[in-house]
């Protein structure tokens, strides 16, 4: 059985016995530093770091400035940015994350501004994967980063107060990343010590002696200057001088220290049983804990067997790798990721590495990658490891240096099976809208079919997709829908909707359907619509054939893929944007989003004695996307359906014959606005009446409002909206008078701009 | 802190081991939160808690699992529990899916959220021994104006005599207290009231192992095409989502309905079935069949956005009501041979 550790802290230091999990030990680690600034952006599963540090902060607990960009790359910017003023920066990111924020982390290292970056590692996309292996961590470690690893929530909370203390070492002067594995650290709640008073913390880390910083006007400093060949080999080389330092020297002393303050000891690598192993595993993190407890079973059975598994990556402790394996005849790498075509994942190239630097070593190796995308790693795989260990060792040989643990070959006999005929032309093409131009005025003409007779337009997306009870999303996409006569190709940007419809091997989406992440959704579809038209042109597609391209996408895909969506509106691909905005970042548990209104709480915008929501104004992306002079942007709800519908019919044909269109429409999600599912369609229909969300349309640049509350005596105050919502009530309380009076006078300042531009055809 | 509890029986690794089978919305994630915080910091055992997470949301599977064992013991593994001690069920309609009751030892314990005594239940899950606990945790919770979470909580505190319930009780005092202290008195309540009301009975006899399968994947390397492509789109109609339903959902009366659309606009999950029709003066129009129940989640949108005093009503859900009362999209009805491809 498995022995506890034994606690023995330094006298009179006081450690708080609790149930946490990873993130929520990276968070108190965080708040206890007191970081000056966290720049982040939401993703799973990193993002509760961010909420926890969040939710602390509203309550007081800290004063970290938490600053959400508006994508990974902006956050690492706001980091690297941060770190050269002179304080502590904090970052947190995973998977994708760590992906579009990479370009910077070799600026981060190369100008040598320490911070620290929690990686939660999860997989790669694509294809899309929520959950955790080590694809991401192999890239970060090219970055000339630090990189310690944290094998459970203890670790996590140690490695993160270690960090600071290693990276800002004057011989050091290095970022560096804690990499801890996604869900299976990040989301388990395990038994933790942690110092009762962050004093405690905050003298270990002490401050921050930055020997230079961009903020001071007497000191002045160039950053960044470019550099060319004679010179950044030498930079390099001064980076190569500084991961010797921290492995000969700043890493030992600063685990010794802490092993001394906290009564817990970590070594460059961990070993388990290895003193006399004749049979090892190497494994990251905490597959390598699950494997010890098979050491103990085959210990028992009289194998000579260890786990062998590192606490930093990077520097790569390449000695007392070597020390640990000089006696051992059969290693089994696991490798949580794979360097495709280089036969064996990253970590394999470089533990066979340090093998072959030791002349005397005659261990022989074998390499499985295990584990992708957050498979479970059960004992009995760990066991299947050891057992090829045994094998190897018994017979000297290696017969399959590189394969695959655990996959399914599937049976070849079974083939998808059609669940839906493809939609016939004649069956989507009913006439139920249509559109015409006046030539003599240039205005659209469009009838729409009432709501009965529409239901005979065939769904796109079908049932059967896995989104919460009164989702608006789909409510408000296959309105939109009912509007579209023919063919239909779909492309969504990482979200709600796209996760919920599209999870292998189900798909909702009867047309065809296409995900991308969400920074590039609208560049993506641009290339599938010139593409199709080049096609065409060439001859290679019949002339008749005729498809709306419509890219769909949340509010939050509307940050992060901003740049995108304007790119593609200058270019003017023929093609729909139809943006659902429910206000946060709901895939990932509501974070706030640029377009969530002041005041409103989400998940990094609480609530509490210094927490007061979001503090600036809702993003009003029609506007923007107007600025592009697109030929036409709308908004629209689903409580008003013949009129969303109408609109659907004119951007269809503006999309047909002019360029690219715009779409917003205001979408309810019951879970996170804290409503009755049953209310979705009275909430987006009050945000209309209240003027918060009205309903409008810029055609070639002349505004239309399609709906004036004022005039059908329906105008409401906002707070009859606010006060639908759980996310809002607070507002209508006293102490939130600020807030509400800010956001009522911004809803009427636009509202009146709105109404002026409605008047006057130039504006 | 009193003396540690003794652990009634562990696993070879030293750990008793309890999953919760729910829904997510039903709160198991926190009940499981809240059993390992009062094992842990109240009673001095060592444990761990986790649930499984997909990306689907509210509405979808969600499994939740606690283990404890010795104080001086570590917790190493990160593995799922594939063989419970005990199993908690929190949505009766999970039982459909045999594979919630995979692992089961002969004598687990296995608590249901449902309205049938445990002989009806032990039927039902079709076991041959084990002790089997029931409580209608649904009516408690809607009573309380709770969740059923804290009703089960109670259900297992008096099921595990191991466990101090005053210790949960202080759990849950303490997790609601500082956000959400209106809720405190009335989880409380529903807690002690699951405790009170579980019927739980043991049933001796020729037990059996019941094996946990892991579940793998229909496509692998070899059928699977390459790139992730699905190639057979728009399969999800073979999905059943009928468990997404947390007690209500909506009655249709097709001797009231005008046919307006208004239901079919506002439906988030395409759930009602129309029909060429004819209207009432013999011209072609659209007609409204029925409500394909497979789908619904019970939102009751539909009964908010129904213009017609009665056409949509929502009820309290009971067993084989939508079964008798839905209709089939016409897919199902034209494509059931298909059914067995995912």
């Amino acid at each position: 059985m498995a022995v506890a550790r034994k606690e023995e802290p330094g006298v009179g230091l006081a450690q708080e016995v609790a149930l946490k999990t990873g993130n929520e030990m990276a968070a108190l680690a965080a708040s206890q530093i007191n970081y000056h600034i966290m720049g982040y952006y939401p993703i799973t599963p990193s993002t509760e770091i961010a909420e926890f540090l969040d939710e602390m902060k509203a309550e007081g607990l800290h004063q970290i400035y938490m600053i959400e960009g508006e994508g990974e790359h902006s956050a690492a910017g706001i980091c690297y940015g941060a770190s050269t003023a002179g304080g502590r920066v904090f970052n947190a990111t995973s998977a994708n994350g760590l992906m579009y924020a990479i370009e910077q982390l070799p600026v981060q290292s190369g100008t040598r501004f320490p911070m620290v970056l929690d990686l939660v590692t999860r997989t790669i996309s694509g294809p899309l994967d929520i959950r955790g292996d080590h694809s991401d961590l192999y890239f970060a470690m090219h970055t000339g980063w630090i990189v310690l690893l944290a094998r459970d929530p203890q670790a996590v909370y140690d490695m993160n107060i270690m960090a600071v203390r290693i990276g800002e070492h004057p011989d050091v002067m290095l970022p560096v990343i804690v990499a801890y594995d996604g869900f299976f650290t990040s989301h388990q709640k395990r038994r933790v010590q942690f110092f009762r008073d962050a004093e405690v913390v905050r003298q270990f880390v002490g401050e921050r002696k930055q020997p230079y910083t961009t903020i001071d006007p007497r000191h002045p400093i160039t950053v960044g200057a470019y550099m060319n060949d004679p010179d950044i080999i030498n930079n390099k080389y001064q980076m190569k001088l500084a991961m010797e330092a921290a492995y000969e020297r700043v890493i030992p002393e600063v685990f010794a220290e802490y092993a001394r303050l906290s009564g817990r000891e970590y070594s460059l690598v961990d070993l388990y049983r290895m003193e006399d192993a004749e049979v090892a595993v190497f494994l990251l993190n905490s597959a390598a804990e699950t494997a010890k407890d098979v050491v103990d079973r085959l210990r028992a059975q009289g194998y000579k067997v260890g786990v062998i598994s590192p606490n930093v990556l990077r520097p790569f402790p390449v000695r007392e790798i070597q020390k640990a394996l000089r006696n051992v005849k059969a290693l089994v790498i696991g490798d949580r990721a794979d360097s495709l075509g280089g036969f064996g994942g990253s970590v394999s190239h470089e533990v066979k590495s340090a093998l072959k630097d030791d002349p005397e070593n005659r261990t022989l190796v074998a390499t499985r990658i295990y584990g992708l995308g957050g498979k479970e790693f059960y004992d009995d795989e760990a066991e299947s490891f050891f057992r090829l260990g045994l094998e190897i060792a018994r017979t000297g040989r290696v017969d399959v240096p590189y394969d695959y643990s655990d996959v399914t070959a599937g049976d070849p006999a079974v083939r998808p099976v059609q669940a839906l005929e493809p939609l016939r032309k004649e069956e989507v093409t009913l006439g139920l809208t249509q559109v015409e131009k006046d030539e003599a005025t240039g205005e659209l003409k469009v009838k729409v079919a009432p709501p009965r007779a529409l239901t005979e337009r065939p769904k796109r997306i079908v049932s059967g997709h896995g989104a919460c009870p009164g989702c608006g999303i789909f409510s408000g996409i296959d309105t939109f829908l009912k509007g579209i006569e023919g063919d239909v190709v779909i492309l969504f940007q990482t979200g709600c909707g796209y996760v919920v419809s599209a999870g292998y091997p189900y798909s909702s989406h009867r047309v065809t359907f296409i995900h991308n992440l969400f920074q590039n959704g609208a560049a993506t579809l641009g290339g599938v619509v010139d593409m199709f038209e080049e096609r065409v042109r060439r001859g290679e597609i019949p002339s008749g054939e005729d498809i709306t391209f419509i890219m769909v996408s949340g509010d939050g895909g509307m940050d992060i893929g901003m740049g995108s969506a304007i790119g593609a509106a200058l270019r003017n691909h023929k093609m729909i944007i139809l943006e659902y905005d429910n206000e946060g970042y709901m895939n990932t548990g509501s974070q706030m989003s640029y377009s969530t209104p002041i005041g409103h709480m989400t998940s990094t915008t609480h609530i509490g004695p210094a927490g007061r929501g979001k503090t600036f104004h809702h993003k009003d992306t029609p506007q923007i996307m107007a600025a592009t002079n697109i030929p036409y942007v709308f908004t629209g709800v689903e409580a008003f359906p013949q009129d969303l519908i109408r609109k659907a019919a004119k951007a269809q044909w503006y999309a047909k014959h002019e360029g690219l269109v715009y779409g917003k429409i205001l979408s309810a999600c019951p879970l996170n606005w804290r409503s009755e599912d049953k209310l979705g369609t009275k909430i987006v229909e009050t945000a209309v009446n209240c003027c918060f969300f009205p309903l409008y349309e810029v055609e070639h640049g002349k505004t239309r409002i399609t709906y004036n509350p004022e005039e059908k005596g329906k105008r409401v105050p906002v707070t009859e909206w606010l006060k639908m919502m759980g996310k809002t009530r607070h507002l209508l309380k006293p102490e939130f008078e600020p807030e509400l009076r800010a956001f009522e006078q911004e809803v009427e300042r636009r509202w009146q701009r709105l109404k002026a531009k409605h008047e006057h055809p130039l504006l | 802190m009193a003396q540690v509890p003794e652990l009634p029986k562990t696993n070879e690794l030293g750990f008793f081991e309890i999953r919760f089978e729910s829904i997510g919305g039903l709160g198991a994630h926190l009940a499981g939160q809240m059993l390992a915080e009062a094992g842990v910091l109240r009673l001095g055992l060592n444990g761990a808690h986790f649930s499984s997470y997909g990306s689907e949301k509210k509405g979808s599977p969600v499994k939740s699992f606690v283990r404890f064992c010795a104080p001086t013991q570590a917790v190493r593994t990160n593995s799922p529990i594939e063989r419970p001690h005990v199993l908690v069920i929190f949505h009766e309609r999970l039982i459909k899916d045999r594979s919630v009751l995979s692992g089961l030892y002969p004598d687990s314990t296995i608590i249901v959220n449902s309205t049938l005594s445990p002989d009806e239940m032990k039927q039902r899950l079709g076991i041959k021994s084990g002790t089997v606990g029931t409580v209608d945790a649904l009516s408690i919770a809607v009573e309380e104006k709770t969740r059923v979470n804290t009703a089960m909580l109670g259900a297992i505190a008096r099921a595990l005599t191991f466990l101090d319930p005053q210790a949960l009780r202080d759990t849950i005092r303490a997790t609601f207290e500082h956000r959400y202290p209106h809720l405190v008195e009335a989880n409380l309540r529903t807690f002690d009231r699951g405790y009170n009301e579980l019927q739980l009975k043991t049933f001796a006899g020729e037990g059996e192992e019941l094996p946990y399968v892991r579940p793998r994947p229909q496509f692998g390397y070899l059928n699977a095409p390459i790139g992730g492509i699905i190639v057979n789109p728009g399969n999800s109609i073979w999905k059943d989502l009928s468990a997404s339903r947390s007690g209500f959902l909506p009655a249709y009366d097709r001797s009231k309905c005008i046919d307006c659309g208004q239901c079919d606009l506002v439906c988030p999950d395409m759930c009602f079935v129309w029909e060429k029709s004819t209207d009432k003066r013999g011209r072609p129009a659209m007609a409204l069949v029925g409500i394909d129940y497979q789908y619904c989640k019970g939102c009751l949108k539909c009964v908010e956005a129904c213009p017609v005093e009665g056409a949509l009503t929502a009820i309290r859900e009971t067993e084989g009501y939508a079964e008798t009362h839905g209709v089939s999209h016409r897919w199902n009805r034209e494509a059931t041979t298909a059914r067995q491809a995912v």
